[in-house]
């Protein structure tokens, strides 16, 4: 509704401004020193702008440049060239051009501000190591997920940041051969994986918040890579994860939150060099249908002062297998598990038997997936019943975490638009109770049948 | 023949009720007797109770972070319902004729002017609405709860939980009332609906699971065979309303997914649909055609 | 007003009535004859149309197979003992008929006070005396004023006194010219209110006959009821027959009119024969000239 609104004022704003072609913005880069700050003025410029000179675009007001849906609508092909505030549209939806929104193909470039919408690709940097891509907000054309383009792509762009960009409904966010980036704050929603990394190496991603993604971060052949304080809410599907690792080694996942994935944390052969380990501290993993997913021959992960809360199934492994090659505990402080149901007798907050979970239900799933159909079931509860009931049908436990925690370590998370307001749901209360207590008392009283004689209601 | 009535004035001559009108008398006289009927409220005190303790339990663990929302209740109200609706449904519908019948006052009801299907479908009426109403309480109440506990969040899906449910519990309803036409005894209608209330709970899953287990079914084939169950259908139709999709329900899921898309809340509805009518359907053919009373 | 030909019903390969026939006029009142399991309940139901049956029965022209409702519309049906939900209170049981017959709840009490159960509404079906259970259905039955009025052995679970207060209301009911069709094994009350008797064995009718046929006397008669032993009753039978008597068997011992000064007469004949009386019953006062159409 409010996008419509947007577009049609947007539409009448530019049939007040008039349409002019891109061409002015040429002559004017044509006749500006390199290193000239040039303001564009408002209005709706259409065609395919090409920046040959380092210079800085400005836009004043209400600046769009129309790609009129051909090719690639602003190519910057010169070093240390800025594109501030502009309103981008309409690229082109050649895959195999790779039509962008704005495409760079030069180091030391400032993308900032720009809203860049109804392209194939979003923001391409290409081999333009040392730029800056800074509170774009970029939504990708209106296709089916497998012929999109990436909302925002670095190749061989080292030293970049990528920080505060909003990316809607595209394939991904995604680096490749890139590093020492500083990715933060960004949020991708909508998209296939919201944070890509391919043979991306020694990089921090901080706070960035992945929502209604396939998968929120996706770490590929990438080593040495720290994520801190990010938010993974609701990324689902049949490959659903919140984080997925692929042959990575030397991560640190810290104070990071993993809500409502389907799976929370995807382990698939990582760390998977000698000696690298992977860390896992401090994470809220809370209300995923699986926890953490791992291959059953992952190793030397470290897990520590993490808070499984509620997870359909806290750990499991992809196929049949156990996961006790890993460290559970780090210098005897376990992770806190919802499902817990030892005790704590001394009080010294760590629980006094080891966390074992032995789930007959989940044993079965690792060897026959078809069986999850029949997960959230009576069924499944008459199984687990059953093994609790017999011993000999006891499945060895996948982990033996053996200093779980009692109570859940104080994570801080705050996402947006998390609470939502109780309006609506009381709302819901109401409109359920009041009809229902109507029809009952319209219904359920006697019917108007007073005999006279004693003239009492019955 | 003189119109002289046995006292005064005479009403007007005798006029079938309408048949919309016999319907509902009986439908009002059903809804009326179930509202008085102890093991109704028992029922409805249980689902609610159960229904506000899941909401306050599967919150507990999140209240401060706020971000379970809904999906966790649902994941807890789903087993909740999958236990004690159909098991509601089932025995309501099963004294419907069987008790009358064992009564007697089936024969009574029957040489009024009113028709055999008039007085099923009165009664199948008055029991969706009682049962409604009890089912609107308890889902009313935890709503309730969720609006103060953790806010707004799936709004949505919680409406479509209480749909699906009432459907559910329509279609055991259908099938209870079916019970209690082939019965004689309302000790025995109940039986068979216990009976049948753990084939469709506990024992068509843990037969399909073996089943797929042994035979290594397809997948098309367990998705097929589950959705003939009301409870299952049931289940994914509530999953699809909250993940868009039943990928968090394995290959089998995604496979149904893929291949539905968006038809599948209406194929899911759909099934349950046809536990609601055709149970129904049979009930009044039978019971229409039946020799004696 | 009620024709019925070929009416025949089988439970399973028993049969309940055979090519049964009868045709009542309307104002008429019409007895069934015969002992327990002769068949009277099932013909009733048949010509209510409550039960399946080959054969034809129509109530006012409507053939109670295609036209039921409207059939039964005509008709007030009084059961041998009301079977009614014991919880309901009578008022409510009166108000569920009274909508279902489409009258004012004031023509309800018009007729609970016909009936004399005014100021009884509050109480239970379960609290009610046999007598008010009785005056209960027949204040239901009389509700629309219908034509007709069907009673199965309405007086059989009732004590004299309450035989009595039946007996007058029809009574009554026929002077106002309603069409009465009975089943009964009480004398008495045939001779006081039936015009025709139709004589059921085993499922057929034996014969149409009236009260002054089946118990000829020209003086005024008292039926004396002898209860012998089972094995016995044939005999009896024939040899009272033999030395004249209007004999009747109807499973409840020999019913057989006399003259009032010769009450004793038949025991001595089959005292003559050997046959032992066990017990003798003499019936109220019935005078023949006045029953005689």
């Amino acid at each position: 509704m409010r996008g419509a609104l947007v577009s049609l004022v947007l539409v009448l704003a530019t049939a007040a401004m008039g349409q002019q072609s891109v061409s002015i913005i040429h002559d004017r880069i044509e006749r500006a020193q390199p290193g000239d700050s040039l303001s564009i003025a408002a209005g709706v410029y259409q065609g395919n702008l090409e920046i040959r000179k380092p210079v800085s675009l400005e836009a004043q007001g209400l600046v769009v440049i129309d790609g009129m849906g051909k090719g690639t609508i602003i190519d910057v092909l010169a070093e240390r060239v800025t594109v501030r505030g502009f309103r981008i549209r309409g690229s082109g939806d050649s895959v195999t051009g790779e039509d962008a929104g704005i495409r760079v193909l030069a180091g030391g470039a400032i993308i900032e501000g720009n809203t860049i919408e109804d392209v194939l690709f979003g923001i391409d940097l290409r081999e333009s190591p040392g730029s800056v891509v800074r509170g774009n907000t970029v939504s990708g054309k209106d296709l089916e997920a497998g012929r999109r383009g990436d909302g925002i792509r670095l190749w061989w762009s080292h030293d970049t940041m990528v920080q505060g960009n909003v990316v809607r409904n595209s394939r991904d966010m995604v680096f490749w051969y890139s590093e020492n980036l500083r990715i933060e704050q960004n949020r991708v929603t909508g998209s296939r994986y919201g944070l890509h990394f391919m043979y991306s190496h020694d990089t921090v991603l901080r706070e960035n918040e992945l929502e209604g993604n396939s998968v929120g971060i996706y770490l590929m052949y990438s080593n040495s890579i720290r994520l801190e304080g990010n938010r993974m809410r609701n990324n689902r599907g049949p490959s659903g994860y919140g984080i997925g690792l692929k042959d990575c080694d030397d991560i640190a996942i810290v104070g990071n939150a993993l809500l409502a994935n389907r799976v929370g944390v995807y382990i698939d052969n990582s760390p998977s060099a000698m000696d690298s380990t992977g860390l896992f501290e401090g994470n809220m993993i809370a209300f995923n249908e699986v926890g953490v997913l791992a291959t059953p021959n992952t190793h030397d992960n470290v897990f520590t002062a993490n808070a499984f809360v509620e997870n359909e199934e806290p750990v499991a492994t992809h196929g049949r297998g156990e996961l006790h090659l890993n460290q559970w505990a780090r210098d005897g402080v376990g992770n806190y598990w919802s499902q817990y149901a030892g005790f704590d007798l001394d009080g010294d907050g760590i629980g006094d038997v080891d966390y074992e979970p032995q789930s007959l239900f989940g044993q079965m799933l690792a060897s026959e997936p078809n069986l999850r159909l029949f997960m959230h079931s009576p069924a499944q509860q008459a199984i687990e019943f059953t093994a609790r009931a017999l011993p000999e049908l006891r499945p060895r436990p996948v982990l033996a975490d053996p200093a779980p925690l009692a109570r859940p370590p104080a994570i801080e998370v705050a996402m947006s638009g998390a609470r939502g307001s109780g309006k609506w749901m009381a709302l819901a209360s109401l409109g359920l109770l009041v009809p229902s207590a109507l029809i009952v008392a319209l219904l359920g009283r006697d019917r108007a049948f007073a005999p006279a004689s004693t003239g009492g209601g019955l | 023949m003189s119109a002289q009535a046995i006292s005064v004035a005479l009403p007007r001559p005798s006029i079938p009720p309408t048949l919309l009108g016999g319907t509902w008398s009986f439908a009002r006289r059903e809804f009326r007797d179930a509202m008085s009927s102890r093991w109704f409220v028992l029922y409805t005190v249980a689902f609610t109770v159960l229904a506000v303790g899941v909401s306050f339990l599967s919150l507990s663990g999140s209240g401060s972070h706020g971000f379970a929302g809904f999906g966790r209740t649902a994941a807890g109200l789903l087993n909740l319902i999958m236990l004690v609706v159909p098991l509601m449904a089932l025995t309501a519908g099963a004294g419907a004729i069987a008790g009358e019948r064992e009564r007697g006052t089936l024969m009574y009801l029957l040489a009024q002017p009113v028709s055999r299907s008039q007085i099923l479908i009165g009664k199948y009426v008055g029991l969706a609405v009682a049962l409604t109403c009890s089912l609107c309480a308890g889902f009313g109440v935890s709503a309730g709860v969720l609006a103060w506990r953790a806010g707004g969040v799936g709004v949505r899906s919680f409406v479509v939980l209480v749909g699906l449910t009432i459907l559910l519990a329509l279609a055991m309803l259908s099938v209870g009332v079916l019970i209690s036409v082939l019965s004689r005894r309302s000790s025995v209608a109940v039986g068979i609906s216990l009976f049948v209330w753990l084939a469709l709970v506990f024992l068509s899953d843990l037969g399909l699971m073996a089943g797929s287990l042994i035979f290594k079914l397809r997948v098309q084939e367990i998705f097929a065979l589950a959705a003939l169950n009301p409870l299952q259908s049931f289940k994914m139709g509530v999953i699809v309303s909250m993940n868009a999709s039943l990928d968090v329900l394995g290959p089998v899921g995604a496979y149904a997914s893929h291949v539905l898309g968006d038809a599948m809340p209406w194929v899911l509805a759909g099934s349950i649909l046809v536990w609601v009518t055709l149970p129904l359907t049979a009930a009044m053919v039978i019971f229409a055609r039946r020799k004696s009373i | 007003m009620i024709v019925a030909e070929h009416v025949t019903k089988r439970f399973g390969r028993a049969v309940a009535v055979r090519d049964a026939g009868l045709n009542v006029r309307a104002g008429e009142a019409l007895a069934l004859w015969g002992s327990n399991g002769a068949g009277k309940t099932t013909l009733i139901r048949c010509l209510l149309g409550v039960t399946r049956f080959q054969g034809r029965a129509t109530i006012g022209g409507k053939s109670v197979k295609r036209h039921g409702r409207a059939a039964r519309a005509l008709v007030g049906y009084v059961p041998q003992e009301l079977a009614f939900h014991d919880d309901v209170r009578m008022g409510s049981a009166m108000a569920f008929f009274a909508a279902l017959r489409r009258v004012d709840p004031a023509r309800a009490r018009e007729v609970l006070a016909e009936v004399g159960l005014t100021g009884h509404e509050r109480k239970r079906v379960r609290d009610l005396s046999g007598g008010m259970k009785q005056r209960l259905a027949l204040a239901i039955a009389l509700l629309s004023d219908p034509p007709v009025i069907v009673l199965d052995e309405p007086t059989s679970n009732l004590d004299a006194a309450g035989r009595g207060e039946v007996v007058q209301t029809l009574q009554r009911l026929k002077e106002a010219g309603k069409t009465l069709v009975f089943a009964s094994h009480r004398p008495d009350e045939v001779i006081s209110l039936a015009d025709t008797v139709i004589v059921l064995e085993r499922g057929v009718v034996q014969r149409v006959t009236t009260p002054l046929e089946l118990w000829p006397t020209e003086k005024p008669v008292q039926v004396v009821r002898l209860y012998l032993s089972k094995a016995s009753e044939a005999e009896a039978a024939q040899t009272l027959r033999d030395a004249g008597h209007a004999v009747h068997l109807n499973g409840h011992g020999l019913c057989v009119a006399v003259p009032r000064d010769r009450k004793a007469e038949p025991i001595s004949v089959l005292a003559r024969r050997h046959i032992e009386v066990r017990n003798i019953e003499v019936m109220d006062d019935v005078r023949v000239e006045e029953v005689a159409p």
